[in-house]
């Protein structure tokens, strides 16, 4: 069983950005299910959620409709994100959503990156663009990324999405359902352990454990 | 004073007022925090607590000048702060200043711990913002020697090394000053207060309550993992901020202006998004009662409320009134009613008083034989 999460930056309604989300994802399950992998997948819109993001910027906290979504984020195996093209680099509201984002959520999460733009120009947005990005975020992203400028859905843009999609599936079995990081308890331990080894008095009586 | 104690925290920030477009002096803003000190201890309330920063638009650089002018113009009044920042000041100056502010005061001071929010401020004052927590560890550990131990021999990473220190003045009646550490939502400093058994404060004012539950959460858990205490006698302290008017509406619509403008969360959520987010109450009197006392249902019995009622740039006039509400209708229901159902075993807020009895019965302990503390239950 594997557990995807698709968050797909697209503004206008219908959105060619959620329709190229939406063929990924399919194909992604597609291939999984081929190969005996019970997958489910959610879609995370960004629009619906763009001024709980600015607030979240502005104010340091997330809402709780906010937090839910971080929250099937951190419970996903896999990742599938798309942001249109815009300036050069992805939309600012695709940026500001991880930005948001609890740092480590995406530590060790395979994610295959996807975007739209008007002409094919502006296709390595996703080798200069997304893909530091995510790396920066400590993913694993998947070698080959999908871009569809406005022509490409005339042409061979399902050979694409299906060879983005078997390097993808492939990557997901081999890396199996995530482990979870408690960061949490990982600070506190580090803290115990901190404690005990520098406090300059000797420390209270032995924890009850 | 048993039981609870309630007061005031100021950020102390110079901000214009949105409704007139002016903003105090620094002098006028400095002089408005020792009227305001007083008003708290003349309405009945009985903390006052000023924060810490080294940068404009805020005041309050030198927290133990500011709190040593009150002390000599109050004569019950806690004074505190929030935060002292452990990470970039020399904890044998920290220990000195409130040596003497302890000394000057008659015991009524006391003092959280912070590692401080702006960045800057570390290499200012010759720090490094990575070693944050080690650097925090380090400095308190020392502090807690210098106010503890006669004659101090110290090596550490962080500061020069000390050998034949010994704190002038030592600190009154032998006691040091409570320390509580404040927090947000960093574990590391809930687990620092759990660990030597001091007081936890959680910050509780710009984040939803969730937060607050879970950091207390854990530091009354951890407080009992080092056998302090039952989690239940962990010491606890909150913040809290409101705004009130008799009639609800009329608050609202007076502070929104101030919500819509303030430095921290300004021009982005709604003020009634924000209230319902987080602990903010703006309404009537009874609005903020029933609103503080449901704090106790997810961090338990506590021990401080403090309260942020100054900053935004609202003028000093409206800060004087909302503490004649508070003294008048607010704080004396909230001692009442905090103290029905507060189970024996939950102690008192901390002051000097107490711990200087608490410190007179542990060394008649330690006369006689063997004697293992007993905990009600």
């Amino acid at each position: 069983m594997s557990k995807l999460v698709v968050v797909t930056g697209g503004l206008r309604e219908p959105s060619s950005t959620r329709l190229l989300a939406d063929r990924i994802d399919a194909a992604v399950r597609e291939q999984l299910t081929d190969q005996g992998v019970e997958t489910t997948s959610e879609i995370i819109e960004l629009r619906p959620i763009g001024r709980a993001i600015m607030d979240a910027l502005l104010t340091g906290f997330a809402g709780s409709d906010l937090e839910a979504v971080f929250e099937a984020i951190d419970d996903a195996d896999g990742m599938i994100a798309v942001s249109p093209a815009f300036n050069a680099s992805y939309s600012g509201l695709f940026k500001s959503f991880f930005d948001v984002l609890p740092e480590e959520t995406l530590s060790d999460m395979p994610v295959l990156i996807a975007a739209t733009g008007g002409t094919e120009r502006h296709s390595l947005v996703l080798e200069h663009a997304m893909r530091p990005m995510f790396s920066y975020l400590h993913a694993i992203v998947s070698p080959t990324g999908v871009y569809a400028a406005t022509d490409d859905f005339g042409a061979h843009l399902s050979e694409r999405i299906g060879q983005a999609a078997r390097d993808f599936a492939r990557l997901l079995r081999s890396c199996g359902p995530r482990q979870h990081r408690d960061v949490f308890t990982e600070e506190i331990n580090a803290m115990e352990s901190l404690l005990r080894d520098s406090a300059a008095e000797p420390g209270p009586g032995e924890p009850l454990d | 004073m048993a039981g609870m104690q309630f007061g005031i925290f100021s950020v102390g920030d110079v901000t214009v007022d949105p409704t007139t477009g002016r903003a105090p002096t620094e002098a006028e803003r400095i002089q408005a925090t020792v009227t305001m000190a007083k008003k708290v201890e003349e309405v009945g309330l009985d903390v006052f607590a000023t924060g810490e920063h080294h940068n404009p638009p805020f005041v309050p650089s030198s927290p133990t000048t500011l709190l040593g002018f009150i002390a000599a113009q109050t004569s019950r009044l806690i004074l505190s702060t929030s935060t002292t920042l452990i990470t970039t000041n020399d904890p044998v100056k920290i220990a000195e200043d409130f040596s003497v502010l302890q000394h000057l005061s008659g015991g009524r001071a006391d003092l959280m711990l912070g590692r401080g929010n702006t960045g800057p401020v570390y290499p200012w004052f010759g720090q490094d913002i990575r070693a944050a927590v080690p650097l925090t560890v380090e400095h308190y550990g020392l502090l807690r020697r210098l106010w503890r131990e006669k004659v101090v021999d110290w090596d550490g990473e962080f500061r020069s090394s000390l050998q034949g220190f010994t704190l002038a003045p030592q600190p009154l009646d032998g006691v040091p000053p409570f320390v509580w550490h404040g927090s947000i939502r960093t574990p590391e400093i809930a687990e620092l207060a759990a660990y030597y058994g001091d007081g936890f404060f959680a910050n509780h004012i710009f984040w939803p309550a969730s937060h607050t539950e879970r950091m207390v959460g854990l530091y009354r858990k951890r407080f009992e993992h080092y056998r302090h205490g039952g989690a239940d006698q962990a010491i606890v302290g909150l913040g809290g901020q409101v705004f009130m008017r008799p009639n609800s509406q009329d608050a609202v619509n007076e502070f929104r202006p101030y919500f819509d403008n303030a430095p921290v969360y300004g021009h982005g959520p709604s003020l009634e998004e924000f209230t319902a987010q987080t602990p903010l109450t703006v309404g009537s009197p009874q609005q903020v009662i029933d609103r503080t006392l449901g704090f106790r249902d997810y961090v338990g019995d506590y021990q401080r409320q403090l309260f942020l009622i100054d900053h935004a740039g609202l003028p000093l006039k409206t800060v004087l009134e909302q503490l004649d509400m508070l003294g008048e209708e607010v704080v004396p229901v909230l001692r009442k009613e905090f103290a029905i159902g507060r189970p024996e075993r939950v102690p008192d807020a901390p002051t000097h008083e107490s711990l200087v009895r608490a410190a007179a019965e542990a060394a008649a302990d330690d006369g006689s034989d063997d004697t293992t503390e007993e905990v009600d239950t």
